[in-house]
């Protein structure tokens, strides 16, 4: 990480083994911020936007494809970037890391490229923090490996590094500890236009075994979650999902639409990723009878399926790992995009050919039929190597769209600009 | 600062006996096969993503334990044990040998010194985390969360080693926190690819 023009250094050196165990009274500064205390942590890291790093990501753009009148431009260098929560007063962007940071990105003066980047509440200690999401009222709510916290008016707190936050769920309690795992563990949170809060909880397996499905069933692994903002009422939402790295809500039905990346192992072409949409509470999508569409995984093969399933609403390129998505509620795109969704396409990671690196773009007619097609495409050279990993698609306030990357550790913008 | 540089000529001191760390590997069939593993692990071995480990300069007999525990089964990872089912022998000892040729520096931190690394780690994994023993991975830049992931499934029996799953049943989630902050925080390098 040699972009990385880091200010506390110190800080995670000063922890040996015998001086960590004085600090276990207090695991981590939450009970002071939630008390608005001051951590005594005063420094911020802060991320380098200009230089070499930067002019290579640039130059990697101009490779970028797209339909005619569109344009990609670098909006800011953020290391290891993810999923992305825009502040509802178009202020800041926050965004996830699968680290343990989560970023503050700020366009101060709305030339529509970032001035600065900072690591957010860097008193707290985070574990693979995801997954941003912003209430309209202004409440970031961050979903991490096993704890949701949730920011007041982040998005004027966020300049000072003791921000107030509090638990929405305690570590610990999002899943069973001993469930824990890194893979298959990127958060996803999204508010719904019922104003509750939509968390995704991928499975840790290629394909989940049997013994833990029914603790799966109930405790929302390897599906949706829902909850009240005040952290009560907590239900599953949705079952049969393999992992879910992006959903959102259609703007005009409410409906939840979601991405799955499904079985590793079985070919090159098979299965399909998905695409699903989801019309009622409980549904069930298929995993693990399902390894994606209606490809029956080999595991579960020739057993009658318990549940029924609804299948997706498109089936993806196999293994191009669907992730990130959001409807396009903005006025600078041709009307055609109105309400359709872009999603990121994270690229594969063992196929022969690699497939996906590339935005696309799904158009969802009145009867509810959808079709998708790339968007935005060129991250793979023709070597085969990739030269991004788009993660994330989230919806600026001018109606532009950002792009995260967490291989080139960026964020572009792609804006219209006609004929 | 110290420059370790490991030369992997295959499989030579070895204690225990394995079909693929008895066959030399060959680091130029290693590079091809490598392929597979450079979208998480690069191409050097320097990882890509973060629930990758850095593998470029591991030594090579680790690098063979752990690729035929994945074949085998008995280490566990919803990728890796999908990767690892389709090599053979001689594959895992050329990928080990290739991986292994990396030359890698491990940087601390200014301001840190030797003898502020943890105590339970650097018998074998070196005050600048890279590894001292044959069987032990170098830790040096690896992220906190991959560090952390480690310890307790050794603590949980998710994974199992002899000597890493007695010390990690020792280890509170404190001491945890602060052996994966002090080999993060160590910045490592291996050249590029050419």
């Amino acid at each position: 990480m040699r972009y990385l023009l880091s200010s506390i250094a110190a800080l995670a050196l000063s922890t040996g083994l015998a001086q960590a165990q004085a600090q276990t009274d207090v695991p981590d500064n939450l009970e002071k911020l939630s008390a608005f205390q001051t951590t005594g942590v005063t420094d911020f890291t802060f991320v380098e936007q200009g230089g070499d790093y930067a002019e290579g990501i640039k130059k990697n753009l101009e490779r970028i494809k797209m339909p005619p009148g569109f344009k990609i431009e670098l909006y800011a260098v953020v290391p290891d970037a993810r999923h992305m929560a825009v502040g509802p007063q178009g202020i800041v962007t926050f965004v996830g890391t699968r680290k343990d940071k989560v970023w503050s990105v700020t366009d101060r003066n709305k030339d529509r490229v970032a001035d600065e980047v900072k690591d957010f509440a860097p008193s707290l200690r985070f574990s693979i923090p995801n997954g941003p999401c912003f209430s309209k009222d202004g409440f970031l709510y961050i979903a991490e490996q096993n704890r949701v916290l949730l920011f007041p008016a982040a998005e004027f707190f966020y300049e000072s590094p003791d921000v107030a936050a509090f638990n929405l769920v305690k570590q610990g309690d999002l899943i069973p500890p001993e469930e824990e795992s890194f893979n298959h563990t990127a958060r996803v949170c999204k508010i719904g236009p019922d104003g509750k809060i939509y968390i995704s909880l991928g499975q840790p397996f290629n394909v989940a075994p049997p013994e833990k499905l029914d603790l799966y069933s109930k405790v929302g692994i390897g599906g949706m979650i829902r909850m009240n903002l005040d952290g009560t009422g907590r239900e599953v939402y949705t079952y049969g999902i393999r992992n879910s790295v992006g959903h959102d809500f259609h703007p005009v039905t409410g409906e939840l639409w979601f991405t799955d990346n499904q079985v590793d192992g079985m070919g090159d072409d098979i299965p399909p990723g998905e695409l699903n949409r989801q019309t009622a509470m409980g549904q069930n999508f298929g995993h693990p009878w399902y390894g994606g569409g209606d490809v029956r995984t080999n595991e579960y093969a020739g057993q009658e399926v318990p549940v029924d399933v609804v299948m997706p609403a498109v089936e993806m390129v196999a293994h191009a790992a669907d992730l990130g998505m959001t409807f396009y509620t903005g006025n600078m795109f041709p009307e055609k995009y109105k309400n359709a969704i872009f999603s990121a396409q994270h690229g594969s990671w063992n196929r022969t050919t690699p497939v996906g690196a590339r935005v696309m773009v799904t158009f969802i007619d009145d009867e509810g039929n959808a079709t998708s097609e790339p968007f935005a495409e060129g991250w793979i050279d023709e070597n085969g190597e990739y030269l991004g990993r788009p993660v994330d698609v989230a919806q600026l306030r001018d109606g532009s769209i950002l792009v995260s990357d967490d291989l080139a550790g960026a964020l572009y913008r792609i804006s219209y600009e006609g004929n | 600062m110290r420059l370790a540089l490991i030369l992997g000529l295959g499989g030579v001191l070895l204690a225990q006996a394995g079909l693929a760390e008895e066959l030399p590997g060959d680091p130029e069939a290693g590079r091809k096969k490598a392929g597979q593993c450079r979208t998480c692990h690069g191409l050097n071995g320097f990882a890509q993503i973060p629930i990758a480990p850095h593998i470029g300069g591991e030594n090579p007999l680790y690098i063979v334990h752990q690729l035929t525990a994945f074949r085998d089964g008995t280490r566990e990872h919803e990728m890796m044990s999908v990767v690892a089912k389709a090599l053979d022998d001689q594959s895992i000892a050329d990928l080990a040998a290739w991986f292994s040729s990396q030359s890698v520096t491990a940087t601390l931190p200014a301001g840190a010194t030797e003898d502020m690394a943890p105590e339970a780690c650097v018998g074998c994994h070196g005050a600048d985390g890279i590894a001292l023993i044959e069987d032990a991975p170098n830790l040096a830049g690896e992220n906190v969360v991959y560090i952390e992931t480690q310890l307790k499934a050794f603590r949980t029996g998710k994974r199992v080693n002899d000597t890493m799953t007695g010390i990690a049943a020792e280890l509170s989630d404190a001491d945890m926190n602060a052996a994966a902050d002090w080999y993060a925080a160590i910045k490592l390098d291996i050249p590029p690819v050419k």
